[in-house]
């Protein structure tokens, strides 16, 4: 009952099956073949779309007008929308901050909820069942948008970057998952670390934390993700354009181009189309699963929590 | 699954019975049902563990529950610009008493909604909610690392699309002049809308669901399987069993926690399907076939900033949800599942 | 409600002060007969007009400073066609009016704003004397915060407030949190600032609300402002003639159609089928009633209504409308479609006649654009209905002291200076070499220029309305042209220009109709729903509403002319 991080001795290449353990069955050919089929076509179900963005983000006007909209067989390659959206130096800016509320905003939220879903994972403590029913019903029942913005502006959050964070730091979901996790570790560990001394942070820190990796690197990609895209805050709670994330940058400078033509002064008569511009936000969107992606899986390899969780 | 207080899984009981690798539910000194120490045993015992809970219960409660109380409102004709302060404005508002209930039930577009949320919510139940956990055995049972690398990181792009972009990409593929459309009169048939067919529009939203979140949503469902020892499949496999039955007894036990937790958070969200894709797409097929109960309480109270029927359309929609996430629970307990929280 | 879902609201694609298809393109789709909201609080609803406006209203002193050259008739905009000529630049505002306060103002903005700091607000600053600091909000969710901010305790000094944003409460916000500007621009008290002095009397007589003067207006031509639309090129190519009859439109629709080459003639006729009909405006709630044999009418009440949406369905029955068109407001971008030519008719905002022109004048030169009359359905004259003269306003803090008042004023007077002067081109175009360049009497913006010169300072207050495309002479000239036909059978319905605020209990009464109408000429419901949802909605309170109406009527008089 030991945690055994499994390593292959030697490393083959990562296209390779690895070696089939003597007990596993051949898979047969068919079922290879339908499992590969099945994949393919949920990825080309997806590809398909992601080429047509890109290829529309990379298109001038004249190559989206005489396809009429959307592109799927490229003509020309311009890279005018993703010019548009990095000129005028607020992106470069707009992403620092972006980056910097992510890791500020996940570090502080998984702080609170894995203290939290620890708190709340020994059944039978103290209160538990108060605190949690206290959590539950907000994932029921929400505030009214005026007395949210009300209770922010009282505090003196208006115009600070803490208006990004604290107001939803806490996702009772996450939480729940983390405590549903956690609780699927074996008390056996637990009550041995605490015979041997261990308090209740120790065991955290020592035992649950690194047995929960897996559950861990997902609720971090939740939160992380969720600062990353949020921008209604933003736009309710900050007035100074200066200190806008990525996310409203980004959505501004789509409404840009299909904004008010009645005052004259969005058009623009050169190869920019609209459209490109909003699929380049599009795929600048999808940036940070690139990045984020491989961080993640890292933590899902098979059997690398050998022995957290009783089957 | 881990506690004694509750009856063992006949999952969990026919894994351990053949895999003696893995530990029944111990019995520790916490796990002790509840009533028999006397409280200030169980402060001493649990103070740490309270303590762990008090940022998240402060913050909470601090932007959760304060201005949740603004939620009074559903008994008054509310009007926030009497004064300049939000608690002023509430005491100086007329009060309607349950004017506002009454006529939300009063409204038969009301029960339409909450119909077709209904529907659709089992729809998404039945046709949505399976297909990550599949996925994710799916993808679980690639070995080929660089194939599950490519595949998951495929799988979880839609997720990052907007809406708005989902919708037109499903209009140029599927719409009445889209490629479907213009390959049918190529060949001499009838062009075929897809987007605007009020009769089907419920399974359009539901496909457009699961091509969006379904990839996303196997990632949880990924960490639980992360978490499966090597050793019980090695030992099942001594005991005879084959592929499909060390699936059934071995990856499905250790996915059932999650897929109970989650599934009874769903049912309690049942009242909440798709807004901003329904309302993006209320006119391409008309009210009476798109409008749930989210965006008949954005058309008819946020919209006209009639706060008190907006206010009074969530304090329902929250008693309801809580109502049936209960229900969920208790149904899952009797199933030998821990569900959110148990007694 | 969960607005954090949105992460990209609906698209606004088009936008003009009067424009009935912009209050309805706003994020989320606001309908068309919302545009006004209302308060039970006693003295707050109603309107002012007659007599009490008169001794309200600004005096009118025309502005002499340019002479346009295609001057307003029949209630168009003034047209500009000649070049601009850089050092003939007029002074509309001799001496600085500022006194240097700090102001802060609150508008909504399409686009990414430019810094906090930057040439152009220092520049316009600069001329007006006054220490602006801008607070650009995101105009897709503008609503949302507005309606937050002006709960607070902490208003900016000026708020800038579309017309599609006064929803609910919001007028009643509007007379409650902002300042009578009456002490200071009534009768001949606004000579002290001559520009707004020369802005039309019916746009101040729509920044009445609560019956003192309260908006700072941007006005608009009264004629409606929806154009049908065509591809001049291709009608000439294929020797289509204009239609000047629903019988012609029908025919020449049925002519263009071949969806399997992907061309079908039009999108949703359903506005032109209104202007067709004669059917009262929809543009906003109080213009949809009209004195019949002296008892007002509903325009949902009216047999025109019903043909119109007969009409609209069967062009839609008929195959010939762009399917694109079923998706409603949230639709794909025409744009692309119309240069392709998938459709080649299609009715909008007046602004896209050149819009449209400009993005494609580059790289399609046979692109032509061209704006087709409206037409009477039997091919006599239309009958057409006035829509709202002016529909931004800004207005300032009530706790606004004079100093600040007297500022904002100042900047008003600056922004509001006429096509031709200097303070127009720097409003509009920024700093001469900076912001833009000057060819051949063609003003050209620059990158620099393309970021720092929007929305803002243009939303304070305006000129009256004001046709000039320098690069486009011609789409100007057609512009206004067919602004003066069209406005020769435009009629004023009894509440045009005045702001009404009906009761709060009537407000939700007629939201469904446009939907409605949707459903109806989609083929997904009949026109005898409509006939029972207009009988329901007289039993729920429409004849009460008309009470109400006839009210407002008797004590203030009417409009109509």
């Amino acid at each position: 009952m030991t945690a055994v991080i499994d390593k292959p001795a030697t490393e083959p290449s990562r296209w390779a099956a690895p070696p089939r353990p003597v007990w596993e069955e051949k898979p047969s050919h068919t079922g290879l073949a339908a499992k590969g089929l099945v994949l393919a076509l949920a990825c080309l179900a997806i590809l398909f779309p992601l080429w047509i963005v890109i290829v529309t983000s990379l298109s001038s006007r004249k190559t989206i007008d005489e396809a009429g909209g959307l592109v799927m067989i490229p003509k020309d390659i311009t890279f005018v929308a993703y010019q548009e959206l990095l000129s005028g130096g607020q992106v470069t800016r707009a992403a620092i901050i972006s980056i910097v509320i992510t890791l500020v905003g996940t570090l502080f939220s998984m702080t609170v909820s894995v203290l939290c879903a620890y708190g709340l994972s020994r059944t039978g403590s103290l209160g538990h069942r108060w605190i949690l029913m206290t959590l539950l019903a907000t994932m029921f029942f929400s505030a009214g948008l005026i007395p949210t913005y009300l209770l922010v502006q009282s505090l003196g959050l208006t115009d600070s970057y803490l208006a990004l964070i604290l107001p939803s730091a806490i996702s009772v979901f996450n939480i729940l998952v983390l405590r549903g996790f956690f609780q699927g570790i074996s008390q056996e560990l637990i009550d041995s670390a605490r015979i041997d001394g261990a308090g209740d942070f120790r065991i955290l820190w020592q035992i649950v934390m690194p047995l929960s990796r897996a559950v861990i690197a997902v609720i971090t990609l939740f939160y992380a993700v969720g600062y990353w895209s949020a921008w209604f805050n933003a736009s309710l709670y900050l007035n100074d354009q200066d200190m806008m994330p990525l996310q409203n940058v980004m959505i501004q400078l789509v409404q840009k181009q299909e904004a008010p033509v009645g005052l004259g002064q969005a058009i623009k008569t050169g190869q920019l189309s609209g459209l490109a511009v909003q699929m380049a936000v599009m795929v600048m969107a999808l940036l940070p699963v690139a990045v984020l992606s491989p961080f993640v899986q890292k933590h899902f390899k098979k059997g690398m929590l050998t022995g957290a969780v009783k089957g | 699954m881990s506690n004694s207080t509750v009856p063992r899984s006949r999952a969990e009981a026919e894994t351990t019975e053949k895999t003696p690798v893995a530990s029944g539910g111990a019995t520790g000194p916490r796990s002790k049902p509840s009533g028999k120490l006397s409280l200030k045993l169980r402060w001493r015992r649990d103070r740490v563990l309270l303590l762990m809970t008090l940022p998240a219960v402060a913050l909470v409660l601090l932007f959760n529950y304060v201005p949740i109380l603004g939620n009074v409102v559903a008994f008054q004709d509310y009007d926030p610009y009497i004064s300049d302060n939000g608690v002023v404005s509430i005491l100086n508002s007329p009060w309607v008493g349950v004017e506002n209930f009454q006529r939300i039930f009063e409204d038969s577009a009301f029960w339409q909604a909450v119909q077709n949320t209904l529907v659709l919510f089992f729809l998404q139940l039945v046709l949505f909610f399976p297909v990550p956990i599949l996925l994710a055995l799916l993808i679980n049972s690639v070995i080929r690392p660089r194939v599950r690398a490519i595949a998951q990181a495929v799988l979880y792009l839609p997720h990052f699309f907007s809406w708005v972009l989902v919708i037109a990409v499903f209009q140029q593929l599927l719409g009445g002049a889209g490629l479907l459309s213009q390959l049918l009169r190529d060949h001499g048939y009838d062009g075929l809308d897809v987007m605007t067919d009020p009769n089907t529009f419920k399974f359009l939203v539901t496909a457009q669901a699961v091509w969006k979140d379904a990839g996303w949503g196997i990632i949880v469902f990924l960490a639980a399987l992360a978490s499966v020892s090597p050793d019980l499949y090695e030992a099942a496999a001594m005991d005879g069993a084959g592929r499909w039955r060390r699936m059934w007894h071995v990856t499905l036990p250790a996915l059932r926690p999650v897929i109970a937790l989650l599934l009874v958070l769903r049912v309690g969200d049942a009242l909440t399907v798709g807004f901003e894709q329904i309302l993006l797409q209320r006119e391409a097929v008309g009210p009476g076939a798109s409008e749930v109960l989210d965006t008949f309480v954005w058309w008819n109270g946020v919209r006209n900033q009639d706060f008190g029927y907006a206010a009074a359309a969530g304090l329902i929609k929250g008693v309801i949800s809580i109502g049936l996430v209960l229900a969920a629970n208790k149904v899952a307990h009797l199933m030998g599942e821990q569900g959110v929280y148990k007694k | 409600m969960t607005p954090n879902t949105a992460t990209s609201g609906p698209s606004r694609r088009s936008f003009l002060a009067n424009s009935a298809v912009a209050a309805a393109a706003v994020a989320g789709g606001m309908p068309l007969l919302a545009a006004c909201g209302g308060s039970d609080s006693g003295s707050r609803d109603g309107t002012t007009s007659g007599k009490d406006a008169k001794k309200i209203l600004p005096a009118y002193v025309a502005s002499n400073v340019v002479t346009p050259d295609i001057p307003s008739k029949n209630g168009s905009s003034v047209g500009f066609t000649s070049k601009l000529d850089l050092a003939g630049l007029k002074t509309s505002v001799p001496k600085k009016l500022g006194k240097g306060s700090e102001v802060t103002i609150m508008s909504p903005f399409w686009g990414s704003p430019p810094k906090t700091d930057n040439a152009y607000y220092r520049a316009m600053n600069d001329l007006i004397g006054v220490d602006v600091a801008w607070q650009n909000q995101d105009g897709n969710t503008y609503e949302q915060k507005l309606g937050a901010v002006l709960a607070s305790s902490d208003v900016p000094d000026v708020v800038v407030v579309p017309g599609w944003n006064m929803s609910g409460k919001i007028p009643s916000a509007i007379i409650s949190k902002f300042a009578d500007l009456g002490p200071y621009l009534s009768g001949d008290a606004v000579k002290d600032y001559p520009n707004l002095a020369a802005v039309p009397t019916d746009a101040w007589q729509r920044s009445i609300f609560g019956g003192k003067l309260r908006g700072l207006p941007m006005p608009a031509s009264y004629v409606p402002n929806i154009v049908p639309l065509y591809r001049q090129d291709i009608f000439d190519k294929e020797g289509y003639e204009v239609p000047t009859s629903c019988a012609e439109f029908m025919a020449l629709a049925k002519d263009i159609t071949n969806a399997k080459a992907k061309r079908w003639a039009c999108m949703d006729m359903k506005w032109v089928s209104f202007n067709a009909f004669g059917v009262l405006s929809g543009s906003e709630k109080p213009l949809g009633w009209n004195l019949v044999d002296g008892k007002l009418v509903n325009r949902i009440e009216t047999e025109e209504f019903l043909e119109a949406l007969e009409w609209a369905r069967k062009l839609f029955a008929a195959g010939v409308v762009h399917p694109d068109a079923e998706m409603g407001k949230n639709a794909p971008d025409p744009g692309p479609k119309f240069a392709k030519g998938e459709f080649i008719i299609y009715a909008q905002d007046i602004s896209q006649w050149w819009s449209r022109a400009a993005e494609q004048a580059v790289q399609n030169p046979e692109f032509k654009i061209w704006g087709m009359d409206l037409f009477g359905h039997d091919g006599g004259d239309p009958v057409l209905w006035a829509t709202q003269p002016a529909n931004i306003f800004a207005f300032v803090n009530k706790k606004a002291s004079e100093a600040v008042i007297r500022d904002v004023l100042a900047v008003a007077n600056v922004t509001a200076a006429p096509y031709g002067t200097k303070e127009y081109m720097m409003t509009n175009y920024g700093v001469e070499g900076t912001h833009y360049t000057v060819k051949d009497g063609l003003p050209t913006k620059t990158d620099q220029g393309n970021i720092d010169v929007m929305n803002a300072y243009v939303m304070v207050a305006s000129p009256a309305s004001t046709l000039a495309h320098p690069d486009f002479p011609d789409v100007t000239k057609g512009q206004v042209e067919w602004q003066q036909r069209m406005g020769a059978f435009t009629k004023k319905s009894p509440f045009y220009g005045m702001q009404i605020v009906e009761p709060s209990r009537y407000t939700n009464l007629s939201n469904d109709f446009e939907q409605l109408e949707d459903d109806i000429t989609r083929g997904r419901k009949k026109i005898s729903d409509m006939q029972q949802a207009v009988s329901d909605w007289k039993s729920k309170g429409g004849d009460k509403l008309r009470d109400w109406y006839q009210k407002i009527l008797d004590e203030n008089g009417s409009a109509a002319s």
